[in-house]
């Protein structure tokens, strides 16, 4: 039942943002449109895709260092691919894909240094060492992005700007197929591991006593999640708030399984998305919000809702 | 830190009493900190060039003025690096960052003028203010009336009336919209800003709004004047565009069109010689 209304709610969300636009087309030619085909399709994929791809992302990662605050964008990626981004507007590095590599490059990177980090206190990745080392990996990109920007021509910059604030408006067929090539992978690991991710959050020792590899769950879980995330960047920006909420609206509706939870946040994600996207389209038009500004004015009332239904339960 | 440098740029100043007294008065300018690429221009339009010294590191035109002396960024000043040339008249671009910077040049004895200057009319004010602050009043005004005289004239329609739309980010796709310099541009060369409906100088908008408003040309700014389309011209996503598809850019030097000038009627004549030279193809 829970899944069917998870299911409807998504071809509804799906059918808006293939519907709705700043452009008007009439619904008889909707399916003749390039419109249709080339812009508002691909960009609902990738929407759900990137929504979903978040939403997973951090209902791992929360489980994984066992603190509701987290989000996937915490451990430090959005600076690494920030300065990825600003870098290569201020190297003037040209061609049409420039920008996605250099932010998923700079992604990459502050993954790899926060996991290196991360080993310093042993092979069991200290959930911890974690979150203070991307804490610190985080701020250190911002200020070397901060530095550049304030050294190098501003109206690029400034754009560079606006787009690390998310907005799906590069979607196309090429970013949609790139991202779901990509994406199953990661999430298949994430799948793989939700059985020792349910022990993991019981806490590490009764997780080794259960069986559960804690030094590779941890591993494998943090390197899947963090490439979920560093893609979903590459393509969309920053967008927050999608993977800090939905997993506790998916824990509030299917419990604390991973088994159930990582699908549900999968989906609830993409429709948060989807709706936002369609908002962040629609609402000002012709002009048009940064998704992530969309994001956050609808997830932060809805989660202050939660949190007090939650504290009054 | 920013008082320290305040307490050694006022003691600098104490030691120069001739140069401060100097700055009081009607008496033309004649050191002059220009901080807005387009108070440069207009300021060496009015020979007053030889006046200048210090500019900010994105007045490169005219190419006289790249031997002027530097003092880093006009919008975000570094009011210690502007009083180390010791101007007797600074000029500022109008906002809250620069009105800041004003009122601590007024402290440290240093008279400003915050000028904004956006649009065509500006130009014209602009000139005969900073005519009369230089000491040539002939000048400034002979500035003022050629624009007077550009915005007054009848405007010629192109045969086919092009439209244009101006994209100047392409990730989020951003706009020129009425409000600015560029969209008057476009109206006095007889042509159309498809995005003259939205009033700020510039809009973030949805590809799909530029697909279907569908200009005849899509117009970018460049500093070198190549005649490549834009890198992301072969992104998928903008091959929506049927001016993208069709490879129809006017490529235009951002070093004549990039701010208000004196020299708008030679932009106006260049973006009409660019439409006249490159007919529409007949609608099919």
């Amino acid at each position: 039942m829970k899944w069917l209304v998870l299911s409807l709610a998504l071809l509804a969300a799906l059918l808006a943002a293939v519907t709705l636009g700043p452009a008007t087309v009439p619904a008889g030619q909707l399916f003749r449109s390039a419109i249709f085909w080339d812009l508002r399709l691909p960009r609902a994929l990738l929407a759900l895709l990137v929504g979903g791809s978040l939403g997973a992302a951090g209902a791992s990662l929360q489980s994984l260092v066992r603190n509701p605050l987290a989000d996937p964008f915490l451990l430090g990626l959005s600076g690494g691919a920030g300065l990825g981004a600003v870098l290569a507007i201020a190297l003037h590095l040209g061609g049409a894909w420039t920008l996605p590599l250099a932010a998923f490059a700079g992604a990459l990177l502050a993954l790899g240094l926060v996991f290196r980090l991360g080993l310093v206190g042993g092979s069991a990745l200290d959930p911890r060492v974690l979150l203070l080392g991307g804490v610190a990996v985080g701020a250190f990109c911002g200020a070397v992005t901060t530095a550049v920007v304030s050294l190098a021509e501003a109206s690029a910059l400034r754009n560079a700007y606006l787009w690390l604030w998310g907005g799906l408006s590069g979607a196309s067929w090429d970013t949609v197929t790139l991202v779901a090539v990509y994406v199953p992978l990661p999430l298949v690991v994430l799948l793989a591991a939700a059985r020792p991710l349910d022990l993991l959050t019981l806490g590490e020792e009764p997780a080794r006593y259960l069986g559960t590899d804690v030094a590779v769950t941890r591993r494998r879980v943090y390197l899947a999640a963090s490439l979920l995330t560093a893609a979903a960047v590459a393509v969309a920006g920053v967008i927050g708030f999608v993977g800090l909420i939905v997993p506790h609206l998916g824990r509030a509706l299917f419990g604390g399984r991973h088994r159930a939870l990582l699908p549900a946040s999968f989906l609830a994600g993409g429709i948060l998305l989807l709706l936002a996207d369609t908002l962040a389209r629609t609402a000002v038009a012709p002009r048009e919000l940064p998704v992530g500004v969309v994001t956050a004015l609808v997830g932060v009332p809805l989660f202050v809702l939660l949190l007090r239904r939650w504290t009054a339960a | 830190m920013r008082r320290c440098a305040q307490l050694l740029v006022l003691l600098a100043l104490a030691c120069r009493p001739a140069e401060r007294g100097a700055s009081t008065g009607a008496a033309p300018a004649r050191r002059i900190v220009s901080l807005a690429p387009s108070l440069t221009e207009l300021l060496f339009a009015l020979g007053a060039g030889p006046q200048v010294v210090g500019r900010t590191a994105y007045c490169l035109y005219p190419p006289a003025a790249r031997a002027v002396p530097s003092v880093g960024d006009g919008l975000n000043p570094s009011v210690e690096a502007i009083a180390a040339r010791h101007p007797d008249l600074v000029l500022l671009y109008r906002s809250p960052q620069t009105e800041t910077a004003a009122r601590q040049l007024d402290a440290l004895g240093i008279p400003t003028m915050l000028l904004k200057d956006d649009r065509m009319e500006d130009v014209a004010r602009t000139a005969r203010l900073l005519g009369r602050a230089t000491g040539r009043a002939a000048a400034g005004d002979s500035i003022a009336r050629v624009i007077d005289s550009l915005l007054a004239a009848p405007v010629l329609p192109t045969p086919t009336r092009a439209r244009i739309a101006f994209v100047v980010w392409d990730a989020p796709p951003i706009v020129i919209g009425s409000g600015s310099y560029l969209d008057e541009l476009v109206a006095m060369a007889g042509a159309e800003n498809v995005f003259h409906d939205l009033h700020t100088p510039s809009a973030t908008v949805s590809l799909e709004t530029i697909a279907s408003r569908d200009p005849d040309w899509i117009a970018i700014l460049r500093d070198s004047l190549n005649a490549q389309p834009p890198a992301w011209a072969g992104r998928r996503e903008w091959r929506t565009v049927r001016a993208v598809r069709e490879g129809r850019f006017l490529i235009l030097p951002a070093e004549l069109f990039g701010q208000p000038s004196p020299r708008a009627p030679e932009a106006v004549a260049f973006l009409e010689n660019l439409l006249n030279h490159s007919p529409l193809p007949a609608p099919q």
